[in-house]
């Protein structure tokens, strides 16, 4: 890129050294006077109906102020916790607290006590008769006709798209083109194959938090570790039946989200509290609760079939994905869209498509949107299905991906036919740079030494390679929008405030970047302030890999409204035509004259001088498209024949972000999905009893890794020129984590020739398949 | 209880119960850049020097360290004297949410205390007590190689 | 509010007269007593002003007070004996700010069945030292095998013998940082190309621990060379429960093919 002083830089992050020193402010780090603590109790059973709550001597308890359940909270509104755009494209079938319990941790009851200690220990006192009911857990086994049922009839969908919660079908999306039939005919093989991939939490290390309490003019002030601060006001509002103009949310600093906080689940329980009580509540998950009751990486069961011909064309793909949802359709639709959406256009050139995509309600933990978002359980089918089509015909695999790969200034009829949940937008593909990502990473891996060579590392252990591949979206076409406004201070330093929500991605620094970059100023003349629903413009919120496509752009146009009146000012100080002036270093200057001005000295002749006025502009982005970031990441693994166990060598992940605008926060956003993408593929995986109760909601059993389990990592960052997105960027908050599923299966297949269809990697499960073979 | 405890150097009465984690009363009592991510001794957000020693503190009752000294991460650096391993942390891009971030950098204080020239493996052992779930741990690894490398130059005695 | 009382006990003898008051037990740490319900316990004797922060060495025997810290120990061990058996097993034993917090005496009081000492322990033969009501020094198979002895006693240090042998520790874990499934360690004596003399023994097992006294008799006098480690594999035949989310079948292959390995491994094969 040309002259670019801020973007393309690794600029520091701006809250980084606040946050460095413990200076920043999270939720729970926010004093309220005198607040009330909120437990809750929790459903022991998968599926019960409550026949009565007995909180007498729960109530009695000295410092309990309230108990709320189902008999005392009434005129409920069913709604959605999922905070995505409105109406959302999830089934409203949740009640703040419900008689039917349709999973272990679903909620029964809220203490409110006047410490914690009083309400955890309240929470044991309430006795609760349950009338037990037969729960289901399977996906396929809740789509039977004969299946318990878990939601009632005036559970709905708020947009027209099909929903069956008497045959326990949270969601279903159907869309097809061409004739299956004629690529079977055309096929010379036929691969089928199903694949599943496994419950995950998404591990923040801020557990979900919240505070809520009345400001001094009487307005309800929610402080809360959210994605969604915009969001967040909705839904209370409307839940509650509370003035959405008396409400304000507040995003402070969060400790990561992932997807995890996209969920307007406990806000609605605190805000009611406070409005009840006049009193400020303060809710802070435990671990356990964060892992059993907020909510999860959905598992996905696919059938895959594809028919090839000899020299590797596709002639048709059918895929049915069926995702168990849970206990609640939060997101239910639209992810199961996603393993379609994301994944069918990559092989643009496939004529004969269909897909199937359905969610089930099951009696489990509740899934929800999770970096990847469908595209991560899609790819893993997908990319190992190419490896088994390419090793069958005997291909070069990353010569077939270049091959047949969706290409700058194609489309696919996917775009069109398949969004979230309902159609989608026609796209055309302005930057795609895969082979260069391939290329060099493959390089990187030594992928031509390594695959198919089994190298041995002693008698029982041998290694292999395997790729996976994918691209993402930048945002929701149409239906998201970001905005932001901007004023000009005295000094020549910009206030910027913007609605979207820094969860630690940094976007708070890029945006800043964009605005620096535009008015030529360096990046601490820009003050930001982000996520405050009073202070700041709408922002859908950090999700769906949007907030440097949309909101970015957002920040670009207005930054451009500012900068013109800035030049008309200048041209009055100047006595100029504005086509002589040249912005830069702070300074506007008439290049027939060299005379100058700084943007202090405009700043204040705008608010001191002559027909003063404030610089001040705002902004809004709705996009028209979704470019999509292309990825391919590569697995070394080394694989022990005697025990199964598994070890990952090193790690590449090469990926095509469009120009990344600061170069150290990509590669960040790329590593940690790539290592929480690597810590699903082998050790992440909730367990259940025989009843359904997740057996291992600890740090101390599900296990994440530490900088201890690393592997050799590398990122590199394939540059394009994505000339609709802000400076040339596209997203890449969650394609990095779409590859270690399928690079590592692909490469422990390499190695021992063990196909593994079911994640995650376990030991016992090589172990089991090696003794098959 | 109220006893007396040493904390960021500074001769400090804490209030707390009996039963109390010292994570929560540290909270309780205003030092909030101790982090509580877990209470399981899991996650190092809640990590102080205890005695110089680098802990878990929701692994410790309140009342088994009365008198003792405790250092938080705004005892080895604040926002105006930042400390050589904050500054790395910061250009390193290691800092994304930053929840865990207090937590690492007493590790990492504590590492380069000890051993000054460390070399990939040990910081690796040295921060086995810390989750990250943003970062991939890489940026952080740079960061402390890169702050191992300053003050070595600089002959800084941490 | 509960009414936990704390003492600050400053000789061993306060302390003991302390624990033998109803329900007030000793405080090492307190990393495992946090798990536990605290509203059964009356008192807390935090035993840190104790003198039990020591390390004496006197002849081939080593003596640590109960009070070190892991981290204390395999500092204090590795100046003497780097190769000593419970170097190895706690060296890489939960992670580094609770090895700078886990105390022997502790750990020994309480071991749950993914402790990585009481392996290195049995296999060295350790004793355990203690105060109080049963004062005096058990050999740690005792100790374990006769809970009675904790009653209002105090353990105030370890001590083992120091030896030549070659040693071996394997912990079945699925990350770095995680409590062991189980945990296997082996000693060898081994001269001019033959085995002298072997221990092994596995944690963790459906019995807690298990000797694995088949391999060692096999291996006993055996020449390196006549070593046939497919059959260890076999004879190591240990059982889990699988409660700690491994299948125990599979952990027990995995143990029998991880003793043989380590076998061979001592044995430079």
């Amino acid at each position: 890129m040309k002259n670019l002083k801020t973007i393309g830089k690794s600029k520091k992050k701006i809250d980084a050294l606040s946050l460095a020193t413990g200076t920043s402010k999270f939720t729970d780090d926010y004093d309220v006077k005198n607040p009330l603590f909120v437990s809750f109790l929790y459903s022991p059973y998968a599926h019960a109906e409550i026949l009565n709550i007995d909180d007498k001597v729960a109530k009695e308890i000295n410092g309990v102020v309230d108990i709320l359940h189902y008999k005392n909270v009434t005129n409920q509104k069913l709604h959605t916790t999922a905070g995505q755009g409105y109406p959302e494209p999830s089934p409203y079938d949740t009640l703040l607290f419900d008689s039917k319990m349709r999973y272990v941790g679903d909620r029964v009851a809220a203490v409110i006590a006047e410490s914690k200690k009083i309400a955890d220990d309240a929470v044991k006192k309430i006795k609760v008769e349950y009338k037990k009911l037969t729960p289901v857990f399977n996906s396929e086994k809740a789509l039977q006709k004969d299946a318990p049922r878990i939601h009632g009839e005036e559970r709905f969908m708020p947009i027209p798209v099909k929903y069956e919660p008497e045959n326990n079908l949270a969601a279903e999306v159907e869309i097809g083109f061409g004739d299956i039939d004629k690529g079977e005919k055309e096929a010379d093989f036929i691969f089928e194959n199903k694949y599943s991939t496994h419950y995950a939490s998404h591990a923040a290390i801020e557990p979900h938090s919240v505070i809520t309490h009345f400001d001094e003019m009487g307005r309800l002030v929610i402080i809360t570790s959210t994605q969604v601060p915009f969001h967040v006001r909705r839904i209370v509002s409307k839940v509650l039946e509370y003035p959405l103009s008396k409400i304000r949310v507040i995003k402070p600093r969060i400790g990561g989200g992932f997807g995890g906080k996209q969920e307007v689940f406990l806000e609605p329980i605190a805000a009611l509290i406070t409005i009840k009580h006049k009193r400020p509540t303060k809710i802070i998950l435990s671990r356990k609760e964060v892992f059993q009751s907020s909510r999860t990486r959905h598992p996905m069961k696919i059938k895959l079939k594809t028919g090839v011909k000899n020299n590797g064309e596709i002639t048709f793909l059918n895929m049915h994905a069926l995702l168990n949802t849970g206990a609640y359709g939060s997101h239910a639709l639209t992810i199961v869209s996603n393993a379609g959406s994301k994944t069918l256009p990559f092989f643009n050139k496939i004529k004969n498509i269909h897909f199937l995509g359905q969610s089930a309600y099951t009696n489990l933990p509740v899934g929800g949107a999770y970096r990847g978002y469908g595209a991560t359980q899609g790819y893993f089918a997908l990319n190992q299905q190419i490896d088994i089509i390419t090793r069958k015909l005997n291909l070069d695999i990353l010569e077939y991906i270049k091959k047949w790969h969706i290409k700058t200034g194609e489309t696919s009829e996917v775009f069109k036919a398949l969004g979230e949940g309902t159609e989608g937008v026609t796209q055309i593909i302005h930057s795609c740079e895969i082979d260069k990502c391939i290329d060099q990473g493959a390089k990187e891996i030594d992928w031509y030494n390594k695959r198919d060579k089994k190298i041995t590392t002693n008698e029982d252990t041998v290694r292999g390679v395997g790729i996976g591949f994918s691209m993402q979206g930048s945002g929701i076409p149409l239906i998201d929008m970001g905005s932001a406004s901007m004023k000009m201070n005295d000094d020549g330093s910009f206030n910027l405030f913007v609605g979207a929500t820094d969860i630690g991605t940094g976007s708070d620094t890029i945006l800043s970047q964009i605005a620096a970059e535009v008015l030529g100023v360096s990046l601490d003349k820009i003050i930001v302030f982000s996520s405050d629903t009073d202070w700041t413009p709408f922002d859908v919120g950090a999700y769906a890999s949007s907030t440097t496509y949309v909101s970015g752009t957002a920040v670009k146009k207005c930054a451009e409204k500012i900068k013109k009146q800035i030049l008309e000012v200048a041209t009055q100080m100047l006595d100029t035509k504005e086509k002589n002036l040249s912005v830069a270093d702070e300074k506007i200057t008439d290049t027939t004259t060299n005379q100058s001005v700084t943007l202090g000295e405009i700043g204040e002749y705008t608010l001191y001088t002559k027909d003063q006025f404030q610089v001040q502009a705002s902004a809004s982005n709705v996009p028209k498209l979704s470019p999509p970031p292309f990825i391919a990441q590569f697995a070394e693994v080394e694989v022990d024949k005697k025990t199964g166990e598994i070890k990952i060598i090193k790690f590449v992940s090469a990926v095509d972000c469009g120009v990344a605008l600061n170069p150290k926060l990509a590669e960040g956003q790329i590593e940690g999905a790539a290592v929480n993408g690597i810590c699903y593929a082998l050790t992440e995986n909730y367990k259940f009893s025989k009843s359904g109760k997740l057996t291992n909601q600890t740090f101390n059993d599900y296990k994440i890794w530490t900088a201890n389990d690393l592997p050799e990592m590398k990122t590199i960052i394939v540059e394009s020129d994505e000339k609709t997105g802000p400076f040339g960027a596209k997203s890449v908050g969650e394609i990095g984590i779409n590859g270690p599923l399928p690079a590592i299966a692909n490469a422990i297949y390499d190695a021992v020739g063990v196909r593994l269809y079911h994640a995650p990697f376990t030991a016992e499960k090589i172990y089991s398949e090696l003794l098959k073979k | 209880m109220k006893e007396k405890f040493i904390i960021n150097g500074k001769e400090k009465y804490l209030t707390f119960d009996a039963d109390e984690r010292l994570v929560t009363s540290l909270r309780n009592n205003g030092f909030k850049e101790v982090k509580n991510g877990c209470l399981e001794g899991e996650c190092g957000a809640c990590m102080i020097l205890l005695d110089d020693k680098p802990v878990h503190s929701c692994q410790i009752f309140t009342a088994s360290v009365i008198n003792k000294n405790i250092q938080t991460v705004k005892g080895i650096g604040d926002l105006h004297f930042p400390h050589i391993i904050q500054n790395a942390f910061v250009e390193a891009g290691a800092v994304q949410c930053g929840f865990c971030t207090p937590g690492f950098i007493i590790a990492a204080y504590a590492l380069l205390k000890e051993n000054s020239n460390p070399t990939e493996n040990e910081i690796k052992r040295a921060i086995d007590g810390n989750l990250c779930r943003c970062t991939g741990y890489v940026k952080i690894i740079d960061a402390i190689k890169n702050a191992s490398k300053t003050i070595q130059k600089e002959k800084v005695e941490l | 509010m509960n009414n936990l009382k704390w003492y600050y006990p400053e000789t061993i003898r306060e302390a003991t007269d302390l624990i033998s008051k109803e329900k007030v037990i000793p405080h090492a740490s307190g990393t495992n007593l946090l798990l536990r319900n605290l509203k059964k316990i009356n008192g807390f004797v935090n035993l840190s002003n104790l003198p039990l922060h020591y390390t004496k060495k006197e002849d081939n025997e080593i003596e640590f007070g109960s009070m070190l810290t892991y981290n204390e120990i395999i500092s204090e061990l590795k100046k003497i004996d780097k190769e000593n058996i419970l170097v190895k097993s706690l060296i890489n034993s939960a992670d580094t700010p609770l090895r700078n917090r886990i105390t022997i005496g502790g750990s020994i009081a309480l071991a749950p069945p993914w402790s990585d000492i009481i392996g290195a322990l049995l296999i060295l033969d350790a004793k355990i030292i203690l105060a109080g009501k049963n004062k005096g020094e058990f050999l740690i198979e005792e100790f374990l095998n006769t809970p009675k002895l904790k009653q209002k006693s105090l353990i105030t240090g370890i001590k083992f013998k120091l030896s030549k042998w070659k040693t071996f520790s394997y912990r079945n874990i699925r990350t770095k940082k995680d409590m062991p499934a189980f945990h296997i360690v082996e000693m060898l004596k081994i001269n001019k190309h033959k085995i002298q003399d072997c221990k092994i023994i596995v944690t963790g097992t459906v019995n807690r621990y298990d000797q694995i006294i088949k391999v060692e008799n096999y291996l006993k006098n055996k020449t390196i060379n006549s070593i046939d480690f497919s059959k260890i594999e076999q004879l190591v035949n240990v059982k889990f429960s699988g409660k700690r989310f491994t299948d125990p079948e599979y952990s027990s292959k995995l143990a029998g093919i991880e003793v043989s390995r380590g076998i061979k491994k001592l044995v430079g094969i």
